[in-house]
């Protein structure tokens, strides 16, 4: 999961796949906008085929808290 | 041609004779399907279908003797939020629409103080009606669009509309009271705009900006702002257009693909988005990469809520796209201008509406007109301080150039007076801060007697350039506005930020 996010994430902000890390915070350390991190949501809903509830993403601020999110999903 | 309408119930009946059986809505349904999975289907209602859903439910109100009463509304955009709105309003009674974002405790407070009776919300807003249940003296129904049994003794909006009569015999009249809209101001206490029918319908339908029936929309923004709500829903439905609704930011970009919209209307967060993903793809031809991210039929961009660098218009001008950027304010139901194809300047703010006169009173733009609000509800303390012998005083500072275009240059409350007097406005510097590329948000203010910019750069923007010493870049930004600066404007302290503003829920910065 870790690393189809990685794959995902250098698609929306210019960082190294490798400098990408579970406690990277998507904001503050990768550079993301709001509606980027919104943006990359709805494509990883194609690419793993699940529904995020936008409500239920909110609080979500580092990597791994994706990949854990995301692991409760699939 | 599109003709004035002084209800929105004569707007509804009016579209509805001219447009009957074509798609007045759009919406995703998730469903089983052959595979055991689920699969995303387009539904649609006809304009017919919207008209006697919504005369329905205007009876099953009556039914319930909630004519004449105050109805709130809570939830996402759906064809039952629509449905609802119209069988309020149209059945005499008003709409109080809330925002869906806010916490439960503040909704409760809101439904109190706008003697809402009935609350009719959606499932993902449970909580919300469970809480007031308990919390809300005056409300007396709780109605669930959804088959949703979370809540003990809540009605079924669509069951109430299957046992109730189309209503016909009742029409409301112009100055009947339509909408209670709560302000999402970004500073102080949010007050609730009473709007009449005139107010919306006039505001929806006074101009005519070129659209042919059949025009699809895709709407985005949140439906109780006052933005969506009259220009997706109530302009969309007089001009017969096909509204499709978004149902989650998360999937803006797949949506277009689905629905594939001729119109989106935007806050400027928005399009700047949508302006990088255009910019990283700078060294594919134009008209394939518009054709990638909005498909080829989209062509317009609908601008409010906040400012817009006009630099955005020139970029979406290249990928065949035209962006009008307008102004408004609930208050004014909401639209005040908007440029149009027919009449369009960059950097304006457009021309005032046709059924709206503005002036300009000590640099504060003021309007008048039928758009203009009835006042803000149980507080006559701040009507009397916006409403002056009918002239609606925006605090807003503007002007007017020679060919009627109006131009913003601020915001009279956030006006910043320097220790020996002088009138600053933050959002002029703002402004032209933000033209650089680097500066992504800038919040300018008073710092101990001297003028403050506080930056959230684009940090993917300076990776791609290679800027090492951000700092150092953004500080000859400063230095090159402040050379060009009269000296009471200049900024003489930076702050670099590393997080975004935070923001309110229509996307506009927080400034206290």
């Amino acid at each position: 999961m870790f690393e189809q996010l990685k794959d995902i994430i250098v698609n929306y902000v210019e960082v190294k796949k490798e400098d990408i890390r579970p406690e990277s915070r998507f904001i503050e350390d990768l550079g993301f906008t709001s509606f980027d991190f919104m943006s990359m949501l709805g494509e990883i809903e194609d690419a793993l085929d699940v529904e995020i509830n936008q409500d239920e993403v909110v609080d979500i601020r580092t990597v791994q808290e994706a990949v854990d999110y995301l692991s409760t999903l699939v | 041609m599109v003709e004035l309408r002084s209800t929105i119930y004569e707007l509804l009946v009016k579209a509805e004779e001219a447009y009957g059986t074509q798609d007045a809505i759009r919406y995703k349904i998730r469903e089983d399907g052959q595979s055991g999975k689920k699969e995303t289907k387009v539904e649609a209602k006809t304009y017919t279908q919207l008209r006697q859903d919504s005369g329905h439910f205007s009876m099953a109100l009556e039914k319930l003797g909630e004519q004449g009463r105050h109805i709130a509304l809570v939830g996402a955009t759906s064809y039952s939020w629509i449905t609802g709105y119209y069988g309020i309003v149209n059945g005499g009674s008003v709409a109080v629409p809330l925002d869906a974002n806010l916490p439960a405790e503040d909704l409760c407070e809101l439904i109190d103080r706008a003697d809402v009776t009935t609350l009719v919300y959606d499932e993902s807003k449970a909580n919300v009606a469970l809480m007031a249940a308990e919390k809300c003296p005056k409300l007396v129904n709780i109605i669930a669009m959804d088959a949703d049994t979370a809540v003990p003794n809540a009605l079924s909006m669509w069951e109430l509309i299957g046992d109730a009569p189309e209503r016909t015999d009742y029409e409301p009249k112009p100055e009947d009271l339509a909408t209670i809209m709560f302000t999402s101001g970004t500073t102080g206490k949010s007050k609730g705009v009473m709007l009449t029918h005139r107010n919306l319908a006039e505001n929806a339908t006074a101009l005519d900006m070129g659209y042919a029936p059949g025009m699809v929309v895709m709407t985005v923004l949140p439906i109780h702002h006052a933005y969506c709500l009259s220009m997706d829903i109530l302009k969309g439905t007089s001009i017969g257009a096909i509204i499709c609704i978004n149902d989650s930011l998360l999937r803006v970009a797949k949506n277009i693909k689905l629905f594939e919209p001729n119109m989106i209307l935007m806050v400027p967060l928005m399009v700047e988005t949508l302006a990088k993903k255009l910019e990283e793809a700078s060294f594919i031809p134009a008209a394939l990469v518009k054709a990638k991210v909005f498909g080829k039929q989209f062509h317009t961009v609908c601008s409010g809520g906040a400012y817009l660098n006009p630099a955005y218009i020139d970029l979406f001008k290249k990928y065949g796209i035209t962006i009008l950027q307008g102004y408004g304010m609930t208050e004014c139901a909401p639209v005040i201008s908007t440029n149009c194809n027919d009449a369009f300047k960059a950097g304006s703010i457009g021309k005032c509406m046709p059924n709206c006169e503005v002036k300009i009173v000590d640099e504060e733009i003021w309007v008048k007109g039928t758009s203009v609000m009835q006042g803000y509800y149980q507080m006559p303390e701040e009507t009397a301080q916006t409403l002056e012998e009918g002239w609606l005083k925006t605090g807003d500072l503007g002007y007017i150039d020679e060919e009627g275009f109006l131009f913003l240059t601020g915001r009279k409350k956030n006006l910043i007076i320097t220790p020996n007097g002088e009138n600053v406005s933050p959002e002029e510097i703002e402004n032209k801060l933000s033209a650089n590329r680097l500066v992504q948000e800038v919040l300018v203010r008073d710092s101990e007697g001297v003028i403050e910019a506080e930056i959230f750069p684009d940090y993917e923007y300076a990776a791609k350039k290679k800027i090492k010493d951000l700092q150092a870049e953004l500080q000859s930004i400063i230095d090159a506005y402040n050379k060009a600066a009269p000296l009471y404007k200049r900024v003489f302290k930076l702050k670099v930020r590393d997080v975004e503003f935070e923001k309110n829920t229509t996307k506009k910065i927080k400034r206290f």
